[in-house]
């Protein structure tokens, strides 16, 4: 019989540097998993991707063990690679501080398509945009 | 003192989760945990409270609200509140209980009492450092120090390379080994280890721990050691190998753990083209365990 999931956690964090610190150790601590066996397993299978960040969606089940899924990295992260820039504007009505084309904004969107809540990827494409203009990067034709 | 973090509780639209982790990023925050509900999440994330005032908080607070509205979504519920260490490391330990492991070992949680047992018994209090006994690398590797403590006297030295909460030291020392140099590049684990091994009354002459990685080990053992163990990841052990040969005796041996079964290929690979046999390799559920020697 299928083991009972309890408890449904995600957590954005860099790849192959998972740590007993938080998000990690409250969020798991609180569902009494072991957090440095998720540490290990984590960082093991997330090591080849160094620098980036690679959220996991985990399952917690009744008997306190665990299994999990990867995911793809936040939208923000990816428009940041893609535009070539370290962070997002404070003030992004009025400072713009990079650009993407909307080829860019279509591979991000393809990306991240499977784990966002999106048909289809022009809906996709709408909400890395918004998270786009937020940030103050502006998206060319 | 144990440290102190703001909890930063998002409560909205589950659209939130992908708006609002570039604010939590750029502010400090490192990572951030979502948790589904009825009517959207709970996005919780974490900044150092000595390096965060309150009105940085407000501020955020501020920007997340103006990101979300302007996204044409409903405002988030943002609070934050000052949460101790304490509050999740000891709630996994509350359902640690002593474990068997080998034939030989018993790992019992430092604050419960020590059973009437004929085990090896390894007492812990693993804190923040790796090396609890129930993850599978780290019992491969107690198991393969079995194997080789049975051809062990007082003399054999090794190294513990990423020693985490010093079990595999300790294992050794308990298997009748005579010296190990541990090094673990975290000095948390250094702190944590060199505590355990306090608590299972062993000599700090016997297990010397210090700061560093595998070029720590010859500068301090003086010579050549007769094995290693090394429970780590596959992409660190691969880079570590090249190093390995000169630090270990002729006809010595590594144990090596941490490595992925599809990874295990690559590193058997590079062992061989080092110089170095790989004896067995032993398997549980997803992970192995190099037994190797060094070649003539």
């Amino acid at each position: 019989m299928a083991k009972k999931v309890v408890g449904l956690v995600k957590l954005a964090l860099p790849a192959g540097k998972a740590a007993a610190t938080p998000p990690v150790g409250p969020a798991l601590g609180q569902h009494g998993v072991n957090i440095m066996a998720f540490c290990k397993e984590y960082n093991a299978k997330t090591a080849d991707k160094a620098g980036l960040i690679i959220p996991v969606e985990i399952s917690i089940y009744e008997d306190r063990s665990f299994t999990f899924i990867l995911k793809t990295p936040p939208a923000s992260v990816l428009l940041k690679k893609e535009a070539g820039i370290e962070k997002g504007s404070g003030q992004p009505n009025k400072d713009i501080v990079g650009s993407i084309t909307q080829d860019q904004l279509r591979k991000i969107a393809e990306m991240k398509l499977p784990d966002l809540n999106a048909n289809d990827v022009d809906a996709a494409m709408r909400i890395v945009a918004g998270t786009a203009k937020n940030m103050g990067i502006t998206i060319s034709d | 003192m144990s440290s102190q973090w703001w909890e930063i509780k998002i409560q909205g639209d589950a659209a939130l989760e992908e708006l609002v982790y570039w604010r939590l990023d750029d502010f400090g925050c490192h990572g951030m945990a979502t948790e589904p509900q009825d009517d959207g999440v709970v996005i919780r994330a974490y900044a150092f409270q000595e390096s965060v005032q309150e009105l940085d908080l407000a501020a955020l607070t501020t920007w997340i609200r103006q990101d979300v509205i302007a996204a044409g979504l409903a405002p988030p519920q943002i609070t934050w509140t000052v949460i101790d260490e304490e509050d999740w490391a000891s709630n996994w330990k509350a359902n640690w209980e002593p474990q068997e492991i080998g034939d030989r070992f018993l790992i019992n949680p430092a604050w419960l009492e020590i059973p009437d047992t004929e085990r090896l018994v390894l007492r812990l209090d693993p804190g923040a450092a790796f090396g609890t006994g129930v993850h599978p690398t780290t019992q491969l590797c107690l198991e393969s120090l079995e194997m080789r403590g049975g051809q062990s006297n007082g003399e054999t030295v090794i190294g513990d390379i990423g020693c985490g909460s010093g079990i595999l030291a300790i294992g050794a020392i308990r298997l009748g080994m005579g010296k190990v140099y541990a090094v673990d590049t975290d000095p948390l684990a250094v702190k944590v280890a060199k505590e355990n091994i306090e608590l299972n009354q062993i000599s700090g002459e016997q297990i010397i721990v210090t700061q560093g990685s595998l070029d720590q080990i010859l500068p301090l053992a003086g010579k050549p050691v007769d094995g290693l163990v090394c429970n780590i990841l596959a992409e660190t052990i691969t880079e570590m190998i090249p190093d390995m040969t000169d630090i270990v005796k002729s006809k010595g041996w590594a144990i090596l753990s941490g490595i992925l079964l599809d990874q295990a290929k690559d590193v058997a690979d590079v062992l061989e083209s080092n110089g170095w046999i790989v004896a067995t390799l032993w398997k549980r559920g997803e992970w192995c365990c190099f037994n190797t020697r060094k070649a003539e």
